[in-house]
């Protein structure tokens, strides 16, 4: 890691169970600001869950969740959010009743209050900066419309844009490339490239070109437990990474 | 503004400007008074549009603001009668045939007119933000908010029926005096009456639609489509569907208080699970996601309801025509009459839903994307 960034979030001996079962297992990891880092690790490793805890959807059974030096580990999702984080989900997960405008409109959350909202009815700034949004995305056509037929690799695109749109300090992102053409996956990792030191990145990525394409230090988790952190050549020389993915066609197949 | 909101102002007015025009056509005072009542129960539709279409709250017991509003206001007005058996001043007489010899200190305030008439709003809303506070915050949903909205409805209904003393208990607060504002008489069997009720509707109905027109009302229409994924853009979820709730449960509060004027009596049947269920079933057909939908369901359900019962050919059958036209249209339109009507709309005239796009959203979720239109 660049000694130069400070922690902007550090995850400490964090444990989540799920009726017994150690899905996190005392994992530790420490992000700084600016940084893009990904997570790597075979099914089941549990980087979703990882993600889960700092967002708020799952609360660890013991541990710290720390982030910019403020503790998580007490506040409710919309709290967290407000911090400033932003999670985009594995199951791309949009508001497919509304249409790509409104879906954007949601995501614009500078203000969160319900008064606050209810008085609002012109949209023009904020309009022009959605139509742009969509436009960096590649759904400028179909702002109206509704987010339910838009395709997967679409509506993965459409959850990034809502990420964008919310501009978080923090980004999380699960599997944001799957079910993308190898362009679209091109796109995706320029995009990320140019987010890096704006905003900090953590990316749970199974396509490991495109983790080598993004990533400068990459973390491998297994049972719940980080195994591993450094650079890709590092990763991949690693021995217990590769015990890891065993059986599970090695590293870049995972 | 888009040109599709344009359009739907444009209808909206259009429709209230015919409701408010009924009394140059028809001066019967028992056909106005049928029409009143009818309005009324649009309302109540209304009401539950922005909680259950707009939020995806689930209220049976939406009769629960409807009768409190209707009490306060019953309240306020028999304060204003002098009872004409009992002779004992300022004692209304079911207090007096239950032997109580004082007015109850809650009683007290509504001897002032403006006190009933802002409680009919407060009382309902007051207790909506309670009842909403456990519930929300619980993270209770789905069928579980229908039946705790349900079960509470049946305790306030039973808590009256109890409390006869206070309430006039199965009988209701009968024999009120006309209520009096700003000079003028609200006769239940006159135009002015079925005036005050036009305009409340009008007032109603825009306030409801500047509601889900605002970005607080996209909100909540994002939290009915998928509640969770909204809590990560920082909106509190809880306090989004309480004022969804609250507010639903104000408009509610108002049409109980109109009722009470037209009716000219408050009963315990305005807080009946029977009620409850028929604003759904008028929402339903209607079109729960439409607030006009929702409010022409009501009128025009009770309407056909009222012409049926009273027509001698359909008398022993028009319960069954109903519930076969109620189940018609939950099965061959999902979204309800509005939503049957928005769709040949954007088949005749596509241009009209252009503009803020929902040129799509009216069709059903397993037909094609359409292709659209170039943005202007
Ligand atoms: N809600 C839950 N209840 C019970 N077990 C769960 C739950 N969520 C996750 N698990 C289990 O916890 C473990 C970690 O899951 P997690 O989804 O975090 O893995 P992952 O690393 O994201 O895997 P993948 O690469 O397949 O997405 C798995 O064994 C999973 O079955
Ligand atoms: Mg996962």
């Amino acid at each position: 890691m660049s000694g130069d960034t400070s922690s902007h979030l550090v995850l400490t001996d964090v444990v989540v169970t799920f009726n017994g079962f150690q899905a996190v297992n005392g994992l530790h990891m420490t992000v700084g600001k600016g940084e893009l880092r990904c997570l790597i690790g075979p099914n089941g490793a549990g980087k979703t869950t990882a993600l889960d805890t700092i967002c708020g959807q799952t609360k660890p059974a013991s541990g710290k969740i720390m982030f910019k030096g403020k503790s998580l580990n007490k506040l409710e999702e919309h709290q967290i959010s407000r911090a400033g984080i932003g999670r985009k989900f594995q199951v791309p997960s949009v508001f497919r009743e509304l249409t790509v405008r409104e879906n954007l409109q949601v995501a614009y959350c500078k203000h969160t209050g319900v008064l606050a909202n209810a008085f609002r009815f012109g949209r023009g700034q904020e309009a022009d900066g959605l139509e742009k949004l969509a436009e960096l995305v590649g759904l400028q056509g179909q702002l109206n419309t509704s987010a339910g037929h838009l395709s997967h690799g679409q509506t993965q695109w459409l959850e990034i844009a809502l990420l964008l749109a919310q501009d978080p300090e923090l980004i999380l992102m699960d599997e944001p490339t799957a079910g993308m053409t190898v362009q679209e996956t091109r796109k995706t990792a320029d995009l990320f490239n140019r987010l890096k030191g704006r905003h900090t990145l953590i990316v749970v990525e199974h396509d490991m070109s495109f983790v080598k394409e993004i990533g400068e230090v990459i973390s491998v988790m297994h049972q719940g437990r980080m195994l591993a952190e450094g650079t890709a050549q590092q990763i991949e020389r690693n021995q217990e990474v590769r015990e890891a993915y065993l059986g599970s066609g090695g590293i870049t197949g995972a | 503004m888009s040109r599709r909101t344009a359009v739907q102002i444009a209808v909206y007015g259009i429709v209230c400007l015919a409701i408010l025009l009924v009394p140059t056509f028809y001066d019967d005072a028992f056909v106005l008074n049928k029409y009143s009542r009818y309005l009324v129960l649009g309302i109540l539709a209304i009401a539950l549009s922005l909680s259950w279409g707009y939020t995806g709250i689930l209220n049976l017991g939406q009769a629960t603001s409807f009768g409190l509003g209707s009490y306060c206001m019953a309240m306020g007005l028999k304060l204003r009668t002098v009872p004409v058996h009992t002779g004992s001043a300022g004692l209304p007489d079911f207090m007096v045939w239950n032997n109580v010899d004082k007015l109850p200190w809650f009683w007290e305030p509504f001897n002032s007119m403006t006190f009933a008439i802002f409680a009919g709003i407060a009382v309902p809303v007051i207790f909506a933000v309670l009842l909403g506070w456990f519930i929300f915050r619980g993270r209770v949903t789905g069928v579980y908010v229908a039946i705790i909205t349900l079960a509470v409805l049946v305790v306030v209904n039973l808590l009256i029926i109890d409390q006869q003393r206070f309430t006039g208990g199965f009988n209701g607060i009968t024999d009120l005096a006309q209520l009096e504002i700003f000079g003028l008489t609200f006769d239940a069997y006159g135009s002015s009456s079925y005036y005050l009720i036009a305009v409340s509707l009008t007032f109603s109905l825009f306030f409801a639609l500047a509601i889900t027109k605002s970005k607080a009302g996209l909100i909540l229409q994002a939290i009915r489509d998928q509640e969770n994924r909204v809590r990560y853009f920082g909106y509190d979820v809880a306090t989004f569907k309480m004022f969804s709730f609250a507010v639903s449960a104000g408009i509610a509060g108002l049409a109980g208080m109109l009722y009470t004027i037209v009716m000219e009596f408050a009963s315990p049947t305005f807080l009946g699970v029977p009620l409850s269920l028929a604003i759904v079933i008028w929402c339903a057909v209607g079109g729960r996601q439409s607030l006009l939908g929702a409010m022409l369901g009501a009128i025009v359900v009770t309407g056909m309801q009222g012409a049926l019962s009273e027509s001698e050919t359909f008398l022993d059958t028009w319960t069954l025509i109903m519930g076969f036209l109620f189940v018609v249209v939950v099965l061959f339109l999902p979204k309800g009459l509005a939503g049957a009507a928005e769709m040949l709309l954007d088949r005749i005239w596509p241009s009209a839903g252009n503009g803020n796009g929902r040129a799509n959203k009216s069709t059903s979720r397993n037909t094609l994307p359409r292709k659209t239109e170039p943005a202007e």
